[in-house]
């Protein structure tokens, strides 16, 4: 209903105002001239009543004594001029009248048509869509940000923390290493599977230095058109050099550093433009340049080699896979600022996660801490402490998880979790079905994988059951039912029970 | 260049206006009978002009005095349609509803022009200012109208015609999709270099019926 009223006033606003200007401007309008013929005319100046002659071409427009004024139709003629002339009548050309009007109408008249046929060319294209692709070119936000991350924040990693070192003293201070005469490492080349932290290095490098950091994904930089992501790079490098000391993080790098010219059959002229911006770039930092280019990838193998070449990407920092030990800081980290009940054994939980990534692991204990605090609320308790049983469920609604345990179905996962509860120390020898024999201390068992921690400098083993064929307990003692149990597959169990 | 300039645009900037706004009221509530509401959800199902000007093509060309200017598109989406017509018959409906809607308002104007011409005496002030408006209105919506009926790719005119296009010559229709930035440009732009308009017929019977109600050659 409003809305009703604001178009009708905005109608009836607008028309009121028309109206009454052209009102207006009709009421100031002279009376039409009188048509009057030339001898007419002629005896209306002879008798001195003409004031002012205008000509307009194929009429004249004589303005008389007594305010009104006189048309005839045809050419000034000669009579009538020297008749004027001589008592000193202003004659005037129309024509001369228009050209002498204001500057603007005349600028207008001129340009108009341009005018128009720039507009209508502007409508065209964008109609058709051709400028606004065009356009779209420009819009493209480059987002600096100070971090507060640092390295403390990033469980395990430590090789890499290792390497990335040098980055950090060079940015705190880089006239140390020019003096040294030590060549600046301009980039840096983190490599490694999904979700292992390498985001969370490049953050921590800036945090740790108090550099800008600029962070691209690689994908930004395609577009459909030629010059667009060459010109995106530019734009990169050129902004980090004005906000230096600045990390530049390009994620997902195999986007555009892929091998040049490896598609068979096509190749990608816009891609290899970016490319070689990207590495002109890469040459192109002055040894002063406070900025540091570190670029993650878990394709390290299909880079293009002139990227990966002495001076570019050349030193590359393998973060792998979490270990153990990593884990459990991740996991320590993750819980940092959480209640654990007493029962909780991060140490148990980290072997429990072998293959979880960093990410996954913030992710099981943000479920974990979900659920918990969905019973403490349930509960009408004041604090959410985190149980284990919290983090046994969050773990088995990992979906990744079950996904790891291939076709298995849904209901063995489920009994499965039941089974790979910690099993305290069982040190055990088992000969799998290849012959070989390993020993070591039962770390858990679930329905298809058996983990043991081997003695010495073994290491950790999993190992699927289905390749077990005897288990001895080294303890000298039997091997108690139920680890027997934990030990065959699920169907076998239940077959025996 | 004189005291009347303001009034001079208004004439035209002021029925430009409005035929823009009812052409794209109309796109926007025939697609909303069809059961698409995208464009009442963005707020373009008015005849609020606001919401539907576009800087340059509704407010600078008619304020230079040019009988000409657009509107930003009104988006319409057949997906959301109801089955009732299909999506292509649908679409022409909502194209062809703009172009109709100038015809109804072109219509209406010249009835204006009767009502005023019968009714009004001629000796009050805005005898002729609102005849003059009424005139402008009937003209520029035929124009309008028609203009966009011309079957070139982004007119309302070509979705009508494509509905119409059989399926086996969509191909053929495409590809002159392709050049219809490039036809509409000379439509525009040839006509003006000659000095003809190909909006002339139209037009003179417009003026035919202008005659007819005012009872005189205007």
């Amino acid at each position: 209903m409003k809305k009703r009223l604001v178009t009708a006033a905005v109608w009836i606003g607008l028309s009121a105002l028309t109206l009454f200007l052209i009102a207006d401007a009709f009421g100031r309008h002279e009376p039409a001239p009188q048509v009057v013929t030339f001898d007419k005319l002629h005896s209306l100046a002879e008798d001195g009543r003409v004031t002012d002659l205008e000509t307009h071409g194929d009429r004249v427009v004589a303005r008389l004594t007594d305010g009104s004024r006189a048309e005839a139709m045809g050419e000034l003629d000669e009579a009538l001029y020297t008749e004027l002339t001589e008592q000193d009548v202003p004659i005037r050309s129309a024509s001369v009248d228009v050209s002498s009007d204001s500057g603007w109408g005349s600028l207008l008249t001129t340009w108009l048509p341009a005018l128009v046929l720039l507009a209508i060319l502007y409508f065209v294209l964008k109609r058709s869509g051709m400028a606004a692709m065009a356009l779209r070119r420009g819009r493209h936000r480059l987002v600096t940000e100070k971090t507060n991350v640092r390295f403390s924040d990033v469980g395990g990693c430590d090789e890499a923390k290792r390497q990335l070192g040098d980055v950090i003293d060079f940015l705190a201070d880089p006239k140390r290493w020019t003096k040294a005469g030590v060549r600046v490492p301009r980039g840096v080349l983190l490599e490694g599977p999904p979700g292992c932290g390498k985001t969370l290095l490049a953050r921590a490098v800036a945090g740790e230095t108090g550099a800008r950091l600029l962070t691209v994904s690689g994908s930004e930089f395609v577009e459909m058109f030629i010059g667009v992501g060459a010109a995106r790079v530019r734009d990169l490098f050129e902004t980090a050099a004005k906000h230096a000391p600045a990390v530049v993080f390009i994620d997902e790098l195999d986007a555009i550093g892929r091998r040049r010219g490896s598609g068979v059959g096509y190749s990608n002229d816009e891609r290899e433009a970016t490319l070689n911006q990207l590495l002109v770039n890469l040459d192109g930092f002055q040894p002063t340049d406070r900025v540091v280019v570190l670029a993650a990838t878990n394709r390290g193998d299909i880079l293009d080699p002139a990227l990966v070449r002495a001076g570019r990407f050349d030193r590359r920092v393998h973060v792998p896979a979490l270990s153990r030990d990593d884990r459990l800081r991740v996991l320590e980290i993750c819980c940092r600022a959480k209640t654990l009940a007493h029962e909780v054994s991060l140490a148990a939980l980290a072997d429990r996660t072998d293959g979880l990534t960093g990410a996954d692991l913030d992710t099981l204990v943000n479920e974990a801490a979900l659920l918990a605090l969905r019973r403490a609320l349930e509960a009408g308790e004041p604090a959410t402490t985190l149980r284990s049983e919290d983090f046994v469920r969050a773990l088995a609604q990992r979906e990744d998880v079950r996904g790891r345990l291939g076709s298995v179905d849904a209901t063995l996962v489920d009994s499965s979790w039941k089974l790979s509860e910690p099993v305290g120390s069982a040190r055990l020898r088992l000969t799998l079905s290849d012959g070989a024999g390993i020993e070591g201390e039962l770390v858990w068992a679930d329905a298809t994988f058996v983990k043991v921690r081997r003695s010495g400098r073994g290491g950790d083993l999993v190992i699927p059951k289905r390749q077990i064929r005897t288990v001895e307990a080294l303890d000298g003692g039997e091997v108690s039912e139920s680890t027997k149990l934990r030990l065959t597959q699920p169907w076998d169990a239940g077959r025996s029970s | 260049m004189n005291e009347n300039w303001l009034a001079e645009r208004l004439t035209i900037f002021v029925p430009v206006l409005l035929s823009l706004s009812v052409h794209e009221w109309a796109h926007a509530y025939s697609a909303f009978l069809l059961g698409d509401d995208t464009a009442e959800q963005q707020g373009r199902m008015t005849m609020n002009p606001i919401a539907h000007i576009d800087p340059l093509g509704t407010i600078v060309l008619p304020l230079l005095g040019v009988p000409f200017g657009w509107a930003k598109p009104v988006p319409v989406n057949p997906v959301r349609f109801d089955r009732k017509w299909n999506m292509s018959t649908g679409l022409a409906l909502t194209a062809a509803a703009g172009p109709f809607s100038n015809f109804v308002l072109a219509l209406a104007s010249i009835a204006g022009i009767a009502a005023v011409t019968h009714l009004v005496a001629p000796t009050h002030s805005l005898y002729q200012p609102a005849q003059q408006m009424c005139v402008t209105t009937a003209f520029v919506n035929v124009a309008l109208g028609v203009f966009n009926l011309f079957p070139i790719v982004p007119l309302d005119g070509s979705r009508i015609a494509e509905a119409l296009v059989p399926y086996n010559l969509r191909g053929a229709w495409d590809a002159y999709a392709s050049i219809g930035p490039m036809l509409l440009m000379g439509v525009i732009a040839l006509p003006a270099l000659f000095g003809v308009s190909l909006l002339a017929w139209p037009m003179g019977k417009t003026m035919e019926l202008i005659a007819l109600v005012t009872g005189s050659g205007l």
